[in-house]
């Protein structure tokens, strides 16, 4: 998690991921952002992230996101 | 028949009651049944497209369905694994198949006479041929851009497998001709708007006031601020050869204005129509004029166009294994722009398609990737305009940061906007730029007046873009309705009054005037 969050302040410094439940639906993270965080999960994780994974309920907060790279792993 | 026509307010009439009249389980029937009278109105014969497109969406939904189920039966672990990656694939070939034969139908008629004459220039000018290629002209049938996007997105939803197939094709029709979003949108999703398309809505007084009320803001921006305007805007693009840049520049921040009234004023008659049945569909705008960036913009304004494009086609590129690597080949050479390869291709890649899809035309390709250019280079100036910021003091986020980017936003889309005037091309609309540059000078009101914009027009216009701007303030915490339904049931209805009896005052309409088509249908 803590990678994660890590990799998540590099897109948006300011934001606390400990409490922000809302990336997407607040606007925080917009379609750039999401691309380029995509990137670089599936470079650090050697995941397959496909655009059926790109849904609101995946990326709203760090532990969503974190789900996600959890249940492609053991994929 | 118009969205602001006595008819119409009739054939709405006409199926609220009889929605309700009918047993619940048949009253998607009745949506169904006013949905394809309303289209055979409009289009007569030309109803025959919608109904092959959402024939080809229902049995290709089908045919998905059936190989799913194929799929599920098998148990074994092993086989398991195969039977996903063949599963893959089969929804693979219906979808590309669904989607080849829908896309088909609307760029040969939408596109094709585009085709065919950049082909016949190439012709004529390369190889001297002096017959020309092309169909004869055909008939663009009403909201095909809108309803055809509407279907894909249903099928590529279900190629991801987010739902499943609705199997009752009745049912699907509905989805795809639902009356009140056919002339101008918006573009709804399958999953959003089923539960209560479908379901057979029980009478909510409720629902009626909602839809009312937001039917009566949507004619009072349309009648009272865009048809106002529209005159003027025709005849300044028609005579800007002969008006000098000032003139350019106020046709350009009021056809915003027009633009933005025409377009949202509509959605909000299509969702307080829906509304009266108690359907729900999606909101397409969210005050766009307090963006603080032109991406922030389009996640404001024609949502769910903006929407559709990234989930379908901006996300897909972008995220392709083939141009992730591509970038990684790229980043060999430089960094930067490897790390930026996939992003900034997908985003060109969708602006041009969001261009074509506003018309098949050269100029609507150039305004769309405009548009994408000037997002790629924002993401790339953000720090120097933090710079900037700290350089002039402005604390980010606070109150003259943010104006300055909201002013500069609606600058930069209102002249973008000058590509949709320019019906004689680019040229067009690059000597509109040059005026706007180099050729300022005075305004008289007398002029202002023949274009078709009077002292008294004018005064109403800036009156109400002053309210529209006042309601979008309000609107940051809780819609206007809201609002209106925490007051009294007495100030609710004075307010209403108030609201129609301006409409009946100082609305566009009567001898002399005919309300004017939505921009937006003819895309």
């Amino acid at each position: 998690m803590e990678e994660l969050v890590g990799i998540l302040k590099g897109i948006h410094p300011e934001i606390d991921y400990e409490t922000e439940n809302g990336l997407i639906d607040k606007r925080i993270f917009d379609s750039f952002d999401i691309v380029t965080l995509v990137g670089q999960l599936t470079e650090e994780y050697d995941i397959e992230i496909g655009p059926e994974d790109l849904l609101p309920e995946n990326f709203n907060s760090a532990k969503q996101i974190y789900e996600l790279v959890e249940r492609l792993m053991e994929e | 028949m118009s969205f602001v026509s006595v008819p119409f307010a009739v054939f709405v009439i006409s199926a609220v009651l009889l929605y309700y009249l009918v047993p619940v389980r048949y009253r998607y029937l009745v949506l169904l049944a006013f949905s394809l009278f309303f289209y055979y109105l409009a289009c007569g014969k030309y109803i025959i497209y919608i109904i092959i497109t959402s024939a080809i969406t229902y049995l290709s939904s089908m045919a998905m369905e059936r190989v799913k189920d194929r799929s599920a039966r098998i148990f074994d672990r092993e086989k398991k694994k195969e039977a996903k990656k063949w599963l893959k694939k089969r929804l693979k070939v219906i979808m590309v198949i669904c989607l080849c034969l829908n896309f088909g139908i609307l760029a040969i008629l939408k596109y094709s006479d585009f085709l065919f004459a950049n082909i016949n220039r190439i012709r004529v000018g390369y190889f001297g041929s002096t017959d020309m290629w092309g169909f004869e002209k055909l008939v663009l049938p009403l909201g095909i851009s809108f309803y055809t996007f509407q279907s894909m997105g249903y099928i590529i939803d279900l190629f991801y497998r987010r739902y499943d197939a609705e199997k009752n094709p009745l049912k699907l029709t509905l989805f795809v001709t639902f009356f009140p979003q056919i002339v101008q949108g918006p573009i709804s999703r399958f999953r959003d708007i089923s539960p209560t398309l479908f379901n057979g809505n029980r009478f909510d007084e409720d629902n009626i006031r909602r839809g009312l009320c937001l039917i009566i803001f949507g004619v009072a921006k349309k009648l009272i601020i865009a048809d106002r305007l529209s005159v003027f805007i025709t005849n300044t693009a028609a005579f800007y050869k002969d008006l000098n840049g000032t003139y350019m520049l106020i046709m350009v921040f009021l056809y915003s204005m027009q633009l933005y009234a025409d377009f949202s004023g509509g959605i909000n008659i299509t969702i307080g129509t829906a509304r009266l049945f108690g359907v729900d569909v999606t909101e397409n705008f969210v005050r766009p004029f307090f963006s603080k960036s032109v991406s922030e913009y389009w996640s404001r304004w024609h949502i769910t166009l903006g929407t559709w494009f990234r989930d379908y086609i901006f996300y897909p590129i972008s995220i392709s294994k083939k141009l992730m690597s591509f970038g990684k080949k790229i980043s060999g050479i430089s960094d930067f722009l490897g790390k930026r390869t996939s992003l900034y291709t997908a985003t060109l890649v969708v602006w041009a398609a969001t261009g074509l899809w506003h018309g098949p035309e050269w100029r609507y390709v150039l305004w769309g990737l405009l548009n994408g250019i000037i997002m790629c280079v924002s993401a790339e100036m953000t720090p120097l305009y933090d710079r900037l910021n700290r350089m002039a003091g402005w604390k980010k986020g606070g109150f003259l940061h943010r104006a300055f980017a909201v002013i500069r936003t609606f600058v930069i889309m209102s002249l973008l906007r000058v590509f949709d005037l320019s019906f004689e091309g680019i040229r067009m609309a690059l000597s509109i730029y040059k005026r706007i540059l180099l050729k300022q000078g005075p305004v008289s009101l007398e002029r202002i007046s023949s274009l078709g914009l009077s002292t008294q027009d004018m005064v109403v216009a800036l009156i109400g873009i002053g309210l529209l701007f006042a309601v979008s303030l309000l609107e940051r915490k809780k819609s206007i309705y809201d609002r209106l339904m925490e007051r009294t049931a007495a100030f609710r209805w004075v307010f209403c009054t108030v609201v129609l009896t301006m409409i009946l005052i100082f609305g566009s309409y009567g001898i002399g005037y005919d309300s004017a088509d939505f921009i937006y249908m003819q895309f």
